[in-house]
């Protein structure tokens, strides 16, 4: 795991991880629009998987957003997810 | 810091874990020839039964054969007594680590009893919010506020029997083939919620002093507080009872809502929201928060706001507003948030069954 992905890692690793903490298959999940909202109408992420896909950025790009974002700003769509990780770990 | 000067800090013990040998019995149990379970002191046994009239549940640490394990829960006599024992050859402070996070609760919530004062040593240095004690300490300790919880609710006196439900549910998660969301399905979850009554005052207040994760604002109310909240037409005070096919959790949830919030009109205020941690993960929080949404909505208000704090045991908190639409509008520390109730509300998890006083709803 590098601790300096390149941008096309980033966006290709988010979209892994939010296949796996919501159990989507992985090809459809690398085909997801940048303004797709993690929340409500959009992935439906909640509290748990919202939780396990903090943890696994965590554990990928060292970011710890639940400490960095406390408004969670970062988690609105898969694009400014990415975004917010091309910055913090630019 | 002393187990005393730990016990004075206002916590509440909510899991015991016991050392075995020399600790729950006298000897090493590996030893014996037949292998057999040495008989439990009867004075622990006393106090474990005691702990689980209050509430809070037995577990175990050892550092022994694995194979201890399966004669433990094969023992007449210690069967079902402890919630996730773990029997191996990792420290203990490890294996108290895996009971916080199986039992879903903080480490300042355990209490562990051994006679070595090695292993008290290594729980301490590496666990400083453990309150760690010798065996010999924990017929004065069981006498301290830390152990003792206050009134006691029908949810405290059969915590134990709940955590046991929940093992189960693991259980058949684990072994369950197929995605998560059709494995909610089968658990077959009746939620209720309804306006609480006199009778679900404790509960309530038990709720404020119990609930961390997934309590928004963290503040203790007074018996008359709660009661005056109750009872007043002012006030919006939902209960939430969760029952499944592994058992009946009790309340597991509740919320104070105030319908005359002293600013803007047609916004109702969400004074506090807070639910018991064991219910994560099953869409339980964004049901009792949806349904207050409803209720608010359906009494022609424009916006329901909620406040919550921001620190860094609630984070579940704070991705639950996230989830059901809310949006800042004031705060650091302690956030002001809003939910525009002329956009559409989200849908009930569809694996709940949802009864309140109005209808039963089927996701």
């Amino acid at each position: 795991m590098s601790a300096n992905p390149d941008d096309s890692d980033i966006a290709g690793q988010v979209r892994q991880l939010l296949a796996t903490v919501l159990e989507l298959d992985p090809a459809q999940a690398q085909m997801l629009a940048d303004d797709m909202p993690l929340f409500g109408g959009g992935l439906s992420l909640d509290s748990l998987t919202g939780l396990e896909l903090l943890a696994g950025i965590e554990t990928v790009f060292g970011v710890d957003i639940a400490a960095d974002d406390l408004n969670l700003d970062s988690l609105e769509t898969i694009g400014t997810l990415i975004g917010y990780l091309k910055k913090a770990t630019g | 810091m002393s187990a005393a000067d730990l016990l004075s800090t206002g916590r509440i013990i909510k899991c015991v874990v016991w050392d075995l040998d020399n600790t729950l019995w006298q000897g090493v149990a590996v030893e014996d020839p037949n292998g057999a379970v040495p008989s439990p002191d009867q004075s622990i046994l006393d106090i474990m039964s005691e702990l689980e009239k209050r509430g809070i549940v037995n577990s175990v640490a050892s550092r022994n054969d694995p194979v201890m394990l399966e004669r433990l829960l094969a023992d007449p006599v210690l069967h079902g007594k402890f919630i996730v024992p773990q029997v191996s050859w990792d420290p203990k402070s490890t294996s108290i680590r895996k009971i916080a996070a199986h039992l879903n609760i903080g480490l300042d919530a355990l209490a562990f009893v051994d006679d070595s004062a090695f292993e008290r040593a290594e729980v301490s240095y590496m666990l400083p919010e453990v309150v760690v004690l010798a065996p010999e300490e924990m017929a004065a300790a069981i006498g301290t506020l830390a152990f003792n919880p206050g009134q006691l609710t029908a949810e405290g006196e059969r915590r134990a029997e709940m955590y046991r439900h929940e093992e189960q549910r693991k259980e058949a998660e684990a072994g369950f083939a197929g995605t998560r969301a059709d494995f909610l399905r089968w658990c077959d979850m009746r939620l209720t919620i309804t306006p609480a009554t006199e009778a679900d005052l404790p509960r309530i207040i038990e709720l404020t002093e119990r609930t961390h994760q997934l309590n928004s604002t963290g503040r203790r109310y007074s018996a008359d507080e709660v009661k005056e909240r109750v009872g007043a037409p002012r006030w919006l005070v939902p209960v939430a009872r969760l029952r499944d096919r592994f058992g009946d959790y009790g309340t597991i949830g509740a919320a104070i809502v105030d319908t005359q919030a002293p600013w803007p009109p047609d916004v109702w205020l969400a004074e506090i929201v807070m639910l018991s941690c064991r219910v994560e993960g099953r869409g339980i929080p964004a049901a009792l928060l949806r349904w207050i949404m409803g209720r608010a909505q359906d009494a022609g208000m424009k916006s329901l706001r909620a406040v919550y704090r921001v620190n860094e045991q609630n984070l579940p908190v704070r991705l639950l507003f996230k989830q059901m639409g809310f949006t800042k509008l004031a705060g650091d520390d302690f956030v002001t948030v809003a939910r525009d109730l002329s956009q559409p509300l989200p849908a009930y998890p569809d694996w709940l069954h949802i009864s309140t006083p109005e209808a039963s709803v089927t996701g």
